[in-house]
């Protein structure tokens, strides 16, 4: 339905649709807001209007509670998407996604480390870092493992889907035998820190972290579209794209690095959350193209658009509690993830036959 | 325009490439000759700069090779190797785009997309432009790989210097009616101000199509000569290890070599 | 929170734009509570301040009237907005809450934050009571709760004069930690120690603080005469005779002799009016025919 269409009027699209998900979102929850409330918070904020006295509750809960978890959530949508995308160039494989080849895992030890032996503890070494100690760590170890999933997998010059299953699965269990011995010797309070963030949330959005995960999504994002063209050379294989002028071994570490920065930020300020990275390229693929320069905008827009939806039916289910993003992401992605799968066996090895 | 001077290729200890020194005819179709293991492939890379010689030179226009941009490479010689299978449903004639990387930044220009039209009719693929190259045969998916290194160094309308093509085995996989396409496809190149240097594991084809020859035997060159009578009997015998007989076509007067063991 | 503070006082943290201490508890003006203590809750109910109370946490539900009111969650997984939807005037913890953010997510929007933390004392408890009563208004319940609280417990400290010099069974008390999925051991020093110790029990696990995980080797090396389970570990079996199949347990002289009983978590977590009843219902399971006074 979308192949008749260029890819401009598909970004453009997605683009509608995403604000329509956004102002849904920014008006549905424990607390409802209509458009014009939104409006009138908005415009009190920028200081266009005079801000009444009355109802500073709901305009405290829209502005400072609201707002930056519906952008966390689309960002985070945003990161997972293209992060997925680049992921499945640089493997050339379309089951891959960062909680399949460690990063997310990696970055969840990473921060688990810091919940656990960070501040409170003589073994104060986050100190000096502060408050980024928790994206730090995460980065490094979610730069480990990625880099060790790709070099098992890729050891033999070709990428081997059997091999990049199993050192997914290796280092995925390293990391989280890892992350389960921390929250084993933590304290209490912090055994559960760990046990929910592996599951993701939306809830602890602040305007710092917000800001802080859309300044290095955009960065990064940027630094990507560059990429497009070479994303699809590499789909020829490594010396294909050489010839082709791309070196191809620069291009890995630097989408790998970026990637890296991406995901482990986020997943430093909500935590694991699984199959968004896988289901949004594949989407894209079945309903426009497997072009990476359209890829990679349109899984940005794409992942955005999803996370808003699934954050909305996370805080309506069991209202005004709300469920762990992780949990409904899986029972979305997982199905999704055993049907590629199918259709890989049927058509006799080749995806999207 | 390419020449070889010098070149030592080691992995390990495996001496591959022992003090090859080739300099490629220009507008010819140049073919390496050799058995298993003699280095063919290891010298096309290194002629390609895909491979970096570990003592030596590869001279491209008279400059070293380390001296052009990869870009400026690119733009000026292309690489069709054996089957190039894609995980992914691209469609034809975004992959014989990517032949245009080279040439545009972001956005393909109208003489990039004509190029792209031109080479899929070239090898007669222009009804399947649409299509996914995974769906597509084997034969037709090479097909799209040749328009694709055409679209790379593009020289039939206002010739923009001198190209280059390697192949490197780009008919093992095909059965002989794509690969006397693939081959004719890559003379009528010379015509514009191509050369071509191809790896060909045919000798029967490689004689036929080509018009200069270096023979390969233990990573040295054993022969290197314009004229395939040069290639005797006694060469194949010894380098390959084989007993070979030249034939005559009673009709057409084409010499040809039958092989026993 | 574990740690076994001397302090006999509360501490008490009022954050926001009203103050707690505000003359006759905000009169004039219904008050709205959230509240994430099991214990809290409790004794909001034992002091008739449970129509105040507009939300709760998952884990209160003591008494069974709490779960008609509407829950925000884990206490440990909370987010902010579901709080403030119910538009409390205050929200009411024992500083045992997470995650972290939601304390000042409620900040920002001027949701006062009040913080009893009674600490593991007797006194700590009494305390907490006492101070309900005054900030919601209820002073004339909560004397009346806590004399008759005081009454109880001086009669249980003239009955612990009945163990003096007598011998003592050794006892383990078995929680099943449902986020580690396995089973814990209280340790000496806690709530559920004293109340042990004032039924003539003594704790058979002899280190200090907290709880331990449990492994079958660590139940049949510690061989204690009497298991007491709280009800989610004790209701996966449902009986004590099954209860003693369990591997380690059946090793053990509680084991052997059947001598296996339920409590509710609730008696054992913290100190409250109901404590005399816990200590007298434990007292039961360890001397099941109480020498004569």
């Amino acid at each position: 339905m979308l192949k008749r269409l260029t890819f401009a009027q598909v970004y453009l699209l997605l683009a509608v649709l995403l604000a329509g998900a956004v102002v849904a979102s920014a008006g549905i929850g424990a607390f409802t807001f209509s458009p014009a409330e939104m409006l009138r918070y908005l415009g009190e904020a920028a200081g266009w209007m005079s801000a009444p006295a009355s109802d500073t509750l709901g305009r405290n809960v829209f502005l400072e509670l609201r707002l930056p978890r519906v952008v966390l959530a689309g960002v985070t949508g945003a990161v997972l998407g293209v992060s997925g995308t680049i992921m499945q160039g640089l493997f050339r494989n379309p089951i891959v996604e960062p909680g399949l080849a460690g990063t997310s895992a990696g970055a969840a030890f990473g921060a688990a480390l810091v919940f656990v032996l960070g501040e409170k503890t003589t073994l104060a070494f986050t100190a000096p870092l502060g408050a980024l100690a928790v994206p730090v760590l995460a980065f490094v170890g979610a730069f480990a493992a990625t880099m060790l999933v790709y070099r098992v997998s890729t050891s033999f010059g070709k990428v081997n889907v059997f091999t990049l299953l199993l050192a997914g699965i290796a280092v995925n269990a390293v990391c989280s035998a890892g992350t389960g011995f921390l929250s084993y010797i933590a304290r209490d309070p912090q055994a559960r820190n760990i046990t929910f963030w592996n599951l993701g949330t939306f809830t602890t959005a602040s305007w710092r972290g917000t800001v802080l995960v859309s300044v290095a999504f955009l960065l990064c994002f940027a630094w990507a579209l560059r990429h497009g063209k070479s994303l699809n050379a590499l789909m020829l294989g490594e010396d294909e794209a050489a010839a082709l002028g791309i070196d191809p071994a620069g291009l890995i570490l630097r989408l790998i690095i970026l990637n890296t920065i991406m995901v482990a930020v986020d997943t430093a300020m909500v935590g694991v959350i699984a199959f968004i990275g896988l289901v949004v390229p594949h989407m894209l693929r079945m309903m426009k193209s497997a072009d990476y320069t359209f890829l990679l905008p349109a899984s940005a827009l794409f992942g955005a658009l999803l996370m808003e939806c699934i954050d909305i039916v996370a805080r309506l289910v069991i209202s005004p509690a709300e469920l762990p993003i992780g949990i409904i992401t899986a029972v979305v992605g997982a199905p999704v993830f055993l049907y590629i799968l199918l259709r890989q066996q049927r058509s006799g090895g080749a995806f999207y036959g | 325009m390419v020449e070889v001077r010098g070149v030592h290729y080691r992995v390990n200890d495996a001496h591959i490439l022992r003090d090859v020194s080739v300099a490629f005819r220009p507008g010819r179709f140049n073919v390496i000759l050799g058995p298993n293991g003699a280095g063919k492939s290891t010298l096309l890379k290194v002629a390609t700069g895909l491979l970096a010689p570990t003592e030596g030179e590869v001279r491209f226009d008279g400059r070293d090779l380390r001296e052009l941009g990869a870009d400026t490479l690119a733009r000026r010689r292309a690489v069709l190797s054996q089957h190039v299978e894609l995980a992914f449903p691209l469609s034809v004639q975004d992959v014989v785009l990517m032949g245009r990387y080279p040439h545009y930044r972001r956005v393909p220009t109208a003489r990039d997309r004509d190029i792209v039209d031109r080479a899929l009719a070239i090898v007669d693929m222009t009804h399947k432009r649409a299509q996914a190259y995974p769906t597509l045969s084997g034969g037709e998916q090479q097909k799209v790989q040749l328009a694709r290194v055409l679209a790379q160094i593009w020289n039939y309308d206002a010739p923009d210097g001198d190209k280059v093509l390697f192949l490197d085995e780009p008919t093992s996989s095909l059965d002989v009616h794509y690969q006397l396409h693939l081959l004719d496809v890559a003379r009528e190149l010379l015509g514009f101000h191509c050369t071509v240097i191809a790896v060909l594991h045919d000798l029967n084809v490689a004689l036929q199509y080509g018009d200069a020859f270096v023979v390969l035997e233990d990573g040295r060159v054993a022969e290197a000569t314009d004229d395939p009578n040069l290639i005797s009997a006694s060469l194949l015998e010894r380098v390959f290890k084989v007993r070979a007989r030249r034939l005559t076509d009673p009709e057409s007067g084409d010499t040809f070599w039958r092989f026993r063991l | 929170m574990r740690r076994s503070s001397s302090a006999l006082f509360l501490v008490a943290a009022a954050i926001g734009a009203t103050a707690c201490a505000r003359p006759g508890g905000g009169a004039g003006r219904t008050e709205r509570v959230v509240c994430v203590s099991k214990q809290i809750n409790e004794f909001m109910f034992a002091i008739g301040a449970q129509d105040l109370l507009v939300g709760r946490d998952l884990t209160s539900i003591y008494p069974p009237a709490i779960t008609k009111i509407t829950s925000v969650g884990y206490h440990r997984a909370l987010n902010a907005e579901g709080i403030i939807s119910l538009r409390p005037t205050v929200f009411l913890n024992d500083g045992n809450y997470g995650p972290d953010e939601v304390k000042t997510q409620l900040q920002k929007v001027g949701i006062p934050i009040l913080t009893l933390n009674p600490g593991t004392t007797l006194d700590g408890a009494e305390a907490l009571l006492d101070t309900l009563g005054t900030r919601f208004d209820r002073r004339a319940a909560a004397d009346s709760v806590l004399a008759a609280w005081k009454a109880g417990m001086d009669s249980i400290y003239r009955d612990t004069l009945q163990w003096a010099g007598k011998p003592r069974p050794r006892v383990l008390i078995m929680h099943f930690g449902q986020l580690v999925n396995d089973y814990l051991a209280l340790k000496r020093g806690g709530v559920a120690d004293h109340i042990l110790d004032w039924a003539g029990g003594v704790n058979a696990v002899d280190s200090v603080g907290g709880m331990m995980r449990l492994t079958p080797e660590l139940i049949a090396k510690i061989a204690p005469d009497v298991i007491i389970a709280t009800d989610v570990g004790f209701d996966r079996f449902g009986t004590a005779q099954k209860f003693a199949t369990m591997p380690g347990v059946s090793l053990t002289p509680a084991g052997r002799h059947g001598r296996i009983y339920r409590i509710e978590e609730t008696d054992v977590m913290y100190f409250g009016p109901r404590t005399p009843a816990a200590v007298r219902r434990m007292a039961g399971f360890l001397h099941p025919s109480p020498p004569a006074r």
